[in-house]
């Protein structure tokens, strides 16, 4: 019991970064019925701006904000480059097109961060908290990792109800017709959840380095367990990311401490056919059915 | 208020409006009838900047608005509610509101919200609730006052009696054309149930096949039988 407990406690900072990166893919997916797939590249090109800036100050905080910024103008640069000549209705076109960024991110990263993979400095103490006589699988850092997620969450939950920007992006989500009718400027709302997705995803990647390594390729597992807990909860459904991505984190931590890390993808996929078989429309979807 | 001049629009090769001129009075209901496909909608949408117009225009006090975007044709004064009761049923009743008129004054806005809560009271009642809880009838009331909500000179309607019960689309028509009256608006009604329509129109234009074929009082169509059979089918 006491190692259940254990693999729990050690899936949680795993779970809030998935979380992240799956209400990040959520973002853009309400606005534009469009997967980004690029969204684990621009993350990972921004954790590398955060390495060079932290190489550069020596400070975390910094190189967190810098991550911030780099996330919220390459979600725009993604948006006009890529995605708005790609023809209006032709989704899949554009769900290819985020493929056709992330190879090219992570081409680019590769030429620009020679090197293969590099350390990400621990910004925080990352091992196991001693308390009560013994050492628990939760670290000062884990905490970090959870409170900064906390506070996105609760910042996004206020932005979305409290705020006539939240308002205007919740309109043009749901109705863009309607919206621009109101006098939403629907396209600029739309760039500013670019961004705002953008930027959560850099969150992320800041997060995910140090317990990881940085490299062009090394998210691409986040990406998988992202989307998954994103699909589960419904795709359009922040709740649902960020509940279903905490929950995989534990799962993962489940599957890794009782069999092998290795096959935590494997779940990770059947959990998700499960998922399509059982309600395709996702746990928290406001939608009734989606076609598979 | 509201000149319409030669506009025509073409979907493709099919014109759907061709050389219609349209004069809308300020604190008057202006009734467009026709059947299924006479270019009703189409004539709504092109003034609200959803379609751009093929040629010809209109204007607002003098300001030309056919060409520009729906969100700058809003802020000109002029406001579409839509056909289907476009609320948004994820959103509660107040913020399908305040939707209505995000980008005004906060001050202003709020007096005008005051306004549609004494108007439509069953909003007020209902202004927590998501808009999908709303009855037909609310939910027409809604979306009228979420077009308030931006202040317009010019409201236009297009199809509201749509799925509704006879006794509420005349309540709702009623108040409409008090509004008109009371606060100087000008009110272009679309609508295929003719006989609502004009009861409540001071003028009445009947539109077949993209084109004007009749303007008049509400009571001089309504009693032209052979115009009747020919383009209202009863």
């Amino acid at each position: 019991m006491t190692t259940f407990i254990d693999y729990l406690l050690g899936g949680l900072g795993s779970g809030a970064i998935i979380a992240l990166m799956a209400l990040a893919l959520v973002l853009i997916w309400r606005s534009t019925r469009v997967v980004n797939f690029a969204q684990v590249g621009q993350a990972m090109f921004t954790t590398f701006i955060a390495l060079s800036i932290q190489t550069w100050t020596g400070s975390w905080y910094i190189a967190l904000i810098g991550a911030l910024a780099a996330g919220a103008v390459l979600g725009v640069i993604v948006q006009y480059l890529v995605l708005r000549p790609v023809k209006r209705n032709d989704t899949s076109g554009a769900i290819i097109a985020t493929f056709g960024v992330l190879i090219a991110l992570q081409a680019a990263a590769g030429m620009i961060w020679p090197g293969g993979s590099q350390a990400f400095p621990q910004p925080f103490n990352n091992s196991g908290i001693e308390f009560a006589g013994r050492v628990w699988p939760i670290s000062i850092y884990d905490f970090v990792v959870i409170g900064i997620t906390a506070l996105l969450v609760l910042g996004l939950t206020l932005l979305f109800t409290k705020t006539s920007l939240g308002l205007s992006m919740r309109a043009a989500a749901f109705n863009p017709e309607v919206a621009r009718l109101s006098g939403v400027r629907v396209s600029r709302v739309l760039t500013f959840g670019w961004a705002l997705a953008g930027s959560v995803g850099a969150v992320a990647g800041v997060l995910v380095a140090p317990v990881s390594t940085i490299s062009p390729n090394s998210f691409d597992i986040l990406l998988v367990f992202a989307f998954t807990a994103a699909v589960i909860g419904g795709l359009d459904s922040l709740i649902g990311a960020i509940s279903i991505g905490v929950f995989a984190g534990l799962v993962i931590s489940l599957v890794s401490g009782y069999s092998d890390s290795g096959n935590a993808p494997v779940v990770a996929l059947l959990l998700l056919a499960l998922n399509l078989i059982l309600k395709p429309e996702g746990i928290f979807s406001h939608h009734k059915a989606r076609s598979v | 208020m509201l000149t319409i001049t030669d506009l025509s629009v073409n979907y493709g090769a099919v014109q759907a409006l061709s050389s219609v001129s349209i004069e809308v009075p300020k604190g008057e209901v202006t009734a467009v009838i026709g059947a299924n496909g006479a270019g009703k909608s189409t004539l709504m949408r092109t003034l609200s900047g959803l379609v751009k117009p093929g040629s010809g225009g209109a204007t607002v006090g003098g300001v030309t608005i056919t060409g520009r975007k729906p969100e700058d044709i809003v802020r000109l004064g002029v406001s579409l509610v839509p056909e289907g009761r476009s609320t948004i049923p994820e959103l509660t009743v107040e913020e399908n509101l305040r939707l209505g008129g995000l980008w005004r004054d906060k001050a202003e806005r709020n007096s005008t919200h005051a306004q549609v809560f004494d108007l439509f009271p069953v909003l007020a009642q209902r202004r927590k609730m998501r808009a999908d809880t709303l009855s037909g009838g609310e939910r027409q009331q809604l979306a009228i006052g979420r077009a308030l909500m931006s202040d317009p000179r010019v409201l236009l309607l297009d199809e509201p009696s749509l799925g509704l019960a006879p006794l509420i689309v005349t309540q709702i028509l009623e108040l409409v054309s008090r509004l008109a009256r009371e606060s100087d608006l000008a009110v272009l009604l679309v609508e295929q149930n003719a006989v609502t329509a004009l009861r409540v129109a001071t003028t009445g234009v009947v539109l077949n096949l993209g084109k004007v074929v009749m303007v008049g009082s509400g009571a001089e169509i309504a009693s032209d039988e052979q115009l009747r059979h020919a383009y209202l089918g009863y």
